[in-house]
């Protein structure tokens, strides 16, 4: 089969398309590119591509609105999984890609689910991508019976609520706080840890776990609180450099770490500057400047660009899409494949119900991580990855159990 | 706590409180003359903190400037910060206050007018700069200065301090000796015996917004350089200069000045004593203390009438 046109035709249509008004473009993408997948690769002549009975994958998350950069990342990743597989040659059905957009917001979060619960060819659904619409859309999932797969909504209550069909495919925000502590502890000279949090359930939550792990490390630990709006940080780095400590878990955003780094670096704290994925962003270094120099980010996504496992999906991406995979991309091409690969291992005896079984029960090795999930759809494992600002640059350090030796 | 680290504190306190000092005095000029909360003069401060983004980022700083070019960035900011400052008191006073007093509307009208308008000009804002936290454009490398009794100090909080001690007095001479100041403070006793002396009420009370908008504006670009610069910037500190303004006697200039620096200081040392956390706990504990023995304020009212 003839990918390479095939991958050049729907790269043209879609930047063809961009210049639309921007909501026809929403519709026009989906269709477009099922379009093409049906026609211009479905009767492609050089190889079986697929065939056989059809299945759908939805993946809800935010395709229109304010968050469209990072659903796009996500649906780019998914595509380009279900356009491999359909032109493998290796599996005997088709999968055809179903958007449900929810705007990233609860509002919208029924209605994307139904529209996916509605089609009966939906065997799986990768998302929620956001935490909020996951609360919404995850009872109407269990009701139908249809497995959703999220590999972003982070919120660690997610799971204890106790949802038929919701498995999570990532770390959750505590595992966070877990392996930054354990990063510290591996460091030779850190002693002693203070964690801040910034009186958001995010950061609480975090910083709960860091604190756990420090201490079971056998660290000092200490904790304070330093609300995200607070109008001056001189007392927070006053009381995080006259304690001496060796290193600070700062869990929270972005916007509050940026005056809070460039006071401490005013006040001459020299120790270890870590904080999670809220401050995992470019923005960091552009509001605090030199004072963001040294901090380590870290965050459940990797950088498919810089690990050798997901080099060849990035180069692939960077061909199809015509951009280098953004954040979460590898993850949802990876579950896009768990799926498909969930769906081929039933050998026929496909519906909704087996599919939630193979997923729940199985385990997968993807290009990111390896899969598997705990009774309560929990993620198994605890990959966490490491970033540091170095010459204002957001550069990627490694896998933290990796880096660590653990 | 030691001595050095309680000076350490102090110095902190001082710096955040002669920000509350400096936006207070907006809030106590306006209430003097027109006995009104003037609830949007948080984004009045908000405003300057923009002003002194935008000029700035125009006249693109070199990057990391001194010498002569730092203070030519200082001085175009606080320029920017008070021209936008008092741009936005003029037209609020003008758009919103003087047709309410045209129509002799009740107080609870003027009172909902000013909330309106703050939530119209920081959603305005919001909505022009974007909803996310902008740097202030770096001015000058913000190292030590001088290190007082073994507390470093840094450009920042010198500018911040000498800035409101030149705001400060400027305001005492222009209240106390000055013609518009006898105009603001026969306002303030009686408007309609200060109209048949001739006063100009209309023209006394603009100025007054102005003046304050000027205040306002520099006060919210210091406060940018400090932090950061945000459509929400102007909530927390308004509030707090405020409270400022009535711990210290409301229509009262020096009250609004001492109300402004001891809630900085009690909040410094809440903050190094317990936590950030509590910061606004230890505050307003003080002043609801002072007001249940002082209902007037620490200096009582001297400008205006009785609330």
């Amino acid at each position: 089969m003839d990918v390479v046109r095939c991958r050049h035709g729907w790269a043209r249509s879609r930047g063809f398309f961009l210049v639309l008004n921007k909501s026809i473009v929403r519709l026009a993408i989906p269709v477009a590119a099922g379009a093409l997948l049906l026609t211009a690769c479905g009767s492609d002549d050089d190889g079986d591509g697929g065939g056989g009975t059809t299945y759908k994958i939805a993946f809800q998350g935010p395709l229109s609105g304010q968050n469209v950069a990072l659903g796009e990342n996500m649906e780019n990743g998914i595509e380009l999984a279900i356009s491999e597989a359909n032109s493998s040659g290796d599996f005997d059905f088709t999968i055809e890609y179903l958007a449900a957009d929810d705007q990233g917001a609860e509002g919208q979060a029924t209605a994307a689910a139904q529209s996916a619960i509605d089609d009966q060819d939906v065997m799986a659904v990768v998302g929620p991508a956001f935490s909020g619409p996951t609360f919404v859309a995850a009872p109407l999932y269990g009701q139908a019976g249809l497995a959703t797969v999220s590999s972003s909504a982070t919120n660690p209550t997610i799971t204890e609520e106790g949802f038929p069909t919701f498995l999570r495919a990532v770390p959750n925000d505590n595992a966070q706080g877990g392996a930054m502590a354990r990063y510290l502890a591996a460091q030779d000279g850190v002693d002693s840890v203070m964690v801040i949090d910034d009186v958001t359930p995010y950061g609480e939550g975090l910083a709960d776990v860091a604190m756990e792990e420090l201490e079971a490390a056998g660290l000092q630990a200490q904790r304070e609180s330093v609300p995200a709006d607070t109008v001056d940080y001189g007392g927070a780095a006053r009381t995080v450099t006259s304690s001496g400590v060796d290193a600070l878990i700062y869990a929270g955003y972005y916007e509050a770490l940026a005056p809070f780094a460039t006071r401490l670096a005013e006040s001459g704290f020299d120790g270890i500057g870590i904080s999670g994925d809220g401050s995992n962003d470019d923005e960091f270094i552009n509001l605090a400047g030199g004072a963001a120099e040294g901090w380590f980010l870290t965050c459940p996504c990797t950088d498919a660009s810089a690990e050798d496992a997901t080099q060849d999906f990035a180069d692939r991406y960077q061909e199809e899409m015509g951009e280098a995979p953004g954040t979460y991309s590898a993850e949802s091409y990876d579950v896009t494949n768990m799926i498909i690969q969930a769906i081929a291992d039933l050998n026929g005896d496909v519906n909704r119900q087996s599919v939630y079984e193979a997923l729940a029960g199985g385990e997968y090795e993807g290009l990111t991580k390896t899969f598997s999930f705990t009774d309560t759809g929990e993620f198994e494992n605890e990959s966490i990855f490491l970033y540091q600002v170095e010459e204002g640059v957001r550069g990627y350090v490694g896998n933290i159990d990796e880096l660590i030796g653990g | 706590m030691s001595l050095s680290d309680s000076w350490d504190v102090l110095v902190l306190g001082l710096v955040l409180g002669s920000l509350y000092a400096v936006i207070a005095i907006g809030y106590t000029l306006v209430y003097g003359v027109l006995q009104l909360l003037n609830f949007a003069h948080s984004e009045v401060f908000m405003a300057g903190g923009f002003g002194g983004v935008i000029a700035l980022t125009i006249f693109e700083p070199a990057v990391d400037p001194s010498g002569m070019q730092s203070v030519v960035y200082v001085l175009l900011g606080i320029a920017a910060g008070a021209v936008l400052g008092g741009v936005i008191a003029f037209g609020l006073e003008k758009a919103a206050y003087r047709p309410l007093r045209r129509r002799n509307a009740p107080r609870l009208v003027f009172l909902i007018t000013a909330i309106g308008a703050s939530f119209f000009l920081y959603n305005l804002a919001g909505k022009l700069f974007g909803r996310y936290p902008i740097a202030m454009p770096s001015m000058y490398e913000n190292k030590t200065v001088f290190t007082l009794f073994g507390t470093s100090v840094s450009v920042t909080q010198l500018l911040i301090v000498g800035a409101a001690l030149v705001m400060l007095v400027a305001v005492d001479v222009i209240v106390n000796r000055t013609k518009l100041g006898s105009g603001i403070r026969a306002v303030a006793q009686d408007p309609e015996v200060a109209a048949l002396m001739g006063v100009d009420i209309d023209k006394v009370v603009s100025r007054t917004f102005v003046l304050g908008g000027l205040l306002g504006g520099v006060a919210g670009f210091l406060f940018g350089t400090n932090l950061q610069v945000e459509y929400t910037m102007g909530f927390l500190p308004g509030i707090t200069a405020f409270a400022a303004a009535v711990l210290g006697g409301i229509g009262n200039v020096r009250g609004a000045v001492l109300g402004g620096l001891l809630l900085g200081v009690v909040e410094a040392f809440t903050v190094e004593i317990w936590s950030d956390a509590w910061r606004y706990v230890g505050a307003f504990a003080v002043l609801v203390l002072v007001l249940m023995f002082r209902p007037t304020g620490l200096l009582g009212e001297r400008v205006g009438r009785t609330a």
